[in-house]
C-alpha cells in the first residue's frame, strides 16, 4: 500500500521485561478501511492499539498516521505527542469516562481543552455526537448513573467529537454484559458504513464477518494470517487461526 | 463527695480565654496553610521524582509522623539555633514546626489522593490529545480533591489539638491561658474542662467547614438537595444500617 495510506506500521517491537509481545508488525490500513484484529487473550492485540497512540512506547520500529511519523520513539515533546494523539480516537475496553463529568462534559470537554472550542459551541457539538449514538437524552446523567453499554456509547462520542483522522477500539464489548453488547456493535456499524478508519481489536467474530473489510490474526506477537473477512472465516489457512476459530465459537 | 464546682471563676476570667482562643485560631490556620503548601509541595516531588533522590522527603515524612509533637516543637525552638546559628522567634518556631508536623502528614494523604485517581481516566485525557498540565488540572485534581477531603479534615482537626502543646514555650493561646487561670485559683478541672469543649467547637466547626467543602465538591448532588439536607442523611445513615439511596 502507498504512503498515503491512513495507518502504516513497520516492524513493531515491544517488551514488558523478558517478555516480549510484539515481535515485528507490519500493517497497513488504507483511508475507509475496516480491519477487525482477532487472537487470544495476550497475543499482542491491546499493545498494538495501544502502541499506535503512544498510551505505551515501542522499543522500535515506525508508526505513521496519513505519513507523520507518531511518536515518543522520535524523542517528541509532551505538546506535539498530545497532538498527535488527538488525530488518534481510542475507546477502551473499560469505557473510562471521568466519573466526575455529565455524558455531555464527557464528550464535551476535550473539545474545549484541547481544540479550543468556546463552551457553547462544544456543547452544541457534543450534544449532536450523543445523539448520534442515541444518548441525547442522557447528556445530564453521571457515568455512575448510566449502563455498560451506555458508557461506552458515550466513550465513542467522545472520540468521534474529535474527528480523529483513525478510530482505534481496543475490545470495546468485552467488559459488558452479553445483553449490552449489541447497542455498541450497533453503533460501530453504522460509524464502518459512513466510511470512518477503523481498527477494532474483538472477540466477536459475527461482527468482523460482516462489518470488517480486513481481519488480522495475531498469534504470540506475529500476524499468523490476514484476508478479506469471507476467505478469512471460510478457509483459514494456518493450524493456528483454524484452532483458534473453533475454539472461538466452540 | 462534696466537691462543689465553681465555673464562676471561670467565666470571671473568661477575656483570658478569650485571647487564648484568638492566638490558638491564628497559630492553627497559619499551620494550615503552610502544612497545606509543603504537603503538597512533597507529595507532588514524590510522584515526579525517582525514588532515590525521593529519600530525604521519605525522611522527612517519617520522621515528622514518627516522634512526638511536643519534641518536634522543643526541638525546632531550642536546637535549631544551637545546630544553625538561626534564632527564630517563638511564633515562627512554633509555626514551623507545626507546618512541618501537619505536612509530613498532608503530604500521604495528597500522594494516596493523587494515586487514587483511575489511571484509565488518564489515559482517556492523553489519548483525547490533553497536555500532562491539563490532565492533571481537568481529570486528577477534581477527582483527587473531593475524595481527599475527609483525610484532610482529621489532620486539620489534630493540627487544632497540636497548638495546645506550644503552651510549653510559653505561648499564650488557649491551653497556656487556662493554666495561668488554674495556677492563679487552683481550679483545673473547671478550667480543663470549659477548654476541652472551646476545643471540641473549633474541632467540630473544621469538621463541618470540611463536610460542607466535601458537599460542594461532590460532582452527583443526589437529588439536588442542600447542604443541611445531605448532612441530616449523613448522620441520619451513620446511625443506621440500611443503605440509604440507590446503591
Amino acid at each position: 500500500m502507498s504512503s498515503n495510506a491512513a495507518v502504516k506500521i513497520t516492524d513493531l517491537h515491544k517488551s514488558f521485561g523478558e517478555l516480549e509481545v510484539l515481535k515485528g508488525i507490519d500493517m497497513s490500513v488504507a483511508a475507509g478501511e475496516v480491519i477487525c484484529i482477532l487472537g487470544a487473550s495476550g497475543s499482542g492485540k491491546s499493545t498494538l492499539l495501544r502502541c499506535i497512540n503512544q498510551l505505551t512506547v515501542q522499543e522500535s520500529g515506525e508508526i505513521y498516521i496519513h505519513g507523520d511519523a507518531i511518536g515518543a520513539s522520535k524523542k517528541v515533546n509532551q505538546a506535539t505527542l498530545a497532538k498527535q494523539r488527538s488525530r488518534i480516537g481510542y475507546v477502551f475496553q473499560q469505557f473510562n469516562l471521568w466519573p466526575h463529568r455529565t455524558a455531555l462534559g464527557n464528550v464535551a470537554d476535550a473539545l474545549m481543552v484541547v481544540k479550543k472550542i468556546p463552551k457553547k459551541e462544544a456543547g452544541k457539538i457534543a450534544l449532536d455526537r450523543l445523539t448520534e449514538v442515541g444518548l441525547a437524552d442522557w447528556q445530564d446523567e453521571y457515568p455512575s448513573t448510566l449502563s455498560g453499554g451506555q458508557q461506552q456509547r458515550v466513550a465513542i462520542a467522545r472520540m468521534l467529537a474529535m474527528e480523529p483522522e483513525v478510530m482505534l477500539f481496543d475490545e470495546p464489548t468485552s467488559a459488558l454484559d452479553p445483553e449490552r453488547v449489541g447497542e455498541v456493535i450497533d453503533v460501530m456499524r453504522a460509524l464502518a458504513a459512513k466510511g470512518h478508519t477503523m481498527i477494532i481489536a474483538t472477540h466477536e467474530l459475527n461482527f468482523a464477518r460482516d462489518t470488517a473489510d480486513r481481519v488480522i490474526f495475531i498469534d504470540q506477537g506475529v500476524i499468523v494470517e490476514q484476508g478479506v473477512a469471507k476467505e478469512f472465516f471460510e478457509s483459514p489457512k494456518s493450524e493456528r487461526l483454524r484452532s483458534f476459530l473453533k475454539r472461538m465459537s466452540g | 463527695m462534696n466537691f462543689e464546682f465553681r465555673f464562676d471563676i471561670v467565666w470571671n476570667n473568661f477575656p483570658l480565654l478569650l485571647e487564648g482562643i484568638q492566638t490558638t485560631i491564628v497559630l492553627s490556620l497559619l499551620t494550615m496553610a503552610l502544612g497545606t503548601i509543603i504537603g503538597l509541595f512533597v507529595a507532588i516531588i514524590r510522584l515526579r521524582v525517582r525514588r532515590a533522590y525521593a529519600v530525604p522527603l521519605i525522611i522527612y515524612v517519617e520522621v515528622f509522623r514518627g516522634t512526638p509533637g511536643l519534641i518536634q516543637i522543643v526541638w525546632i525552638y531550642y536546637c535549631l539555633p544551637i545546630v544553625t546559628g538561626l534564632q527564630l522567634d517563638a511564633i515562627t518556631s512554633l509555626v514551623i514546626a507545626m507546618a512541618l508536623n501537619v505536612g509530613s502528614y498532608l503530604s500521604e494523604v495528597f500522594r494516596a489522593g493523587i494515586q487514587g485517581v483511575d489511571k484509565g481516566h488518564i489515559e482517556a485525557a492523553a489519548a483525547l490529545g490533553f497536555k500532562p498540565g491539563q490532565i492533571t488540572r481537568r481529570v486528577v485534581v477534581p477527582q483527587a480533591a473531593y475524595r481527599m477531603i475527609p483525610a484532610i479534615g482529621n489532620v486539620f482537626v489534630s493540627a487544632i489539638k497540636l497548638s495546645s502543646l506550644c503552651s510549653v514555650l510559653g505561648m499564650s493561646e488557649l491551653m497556656y491561658q487556662g493554666q495561668i487561670i488554674i495556677a492563679n485559683f487552683f481550679r483545673p478541672i473547671e478550667v480543663f474542662t470549659v477548654v476541652a469543649v472551646i476545643y471540641l467547637i473549633m474541632a467540630y466547626s473544621t469538621s463541618l467547614f470540611m463536610m460542607y467543602l466535601e458537599w460542594k465538591l461532590a460532582w452527583v448532588k443526589r437529588d439536588n438537595k442542600s447542604f443541611w439536607q445531605s448532612f441530616k442523611n449523613i448522620s441520619r445513615s451513620a446511625f443506621s444500617l440500611k443503605p440509604q439511596g440507590d446503591i
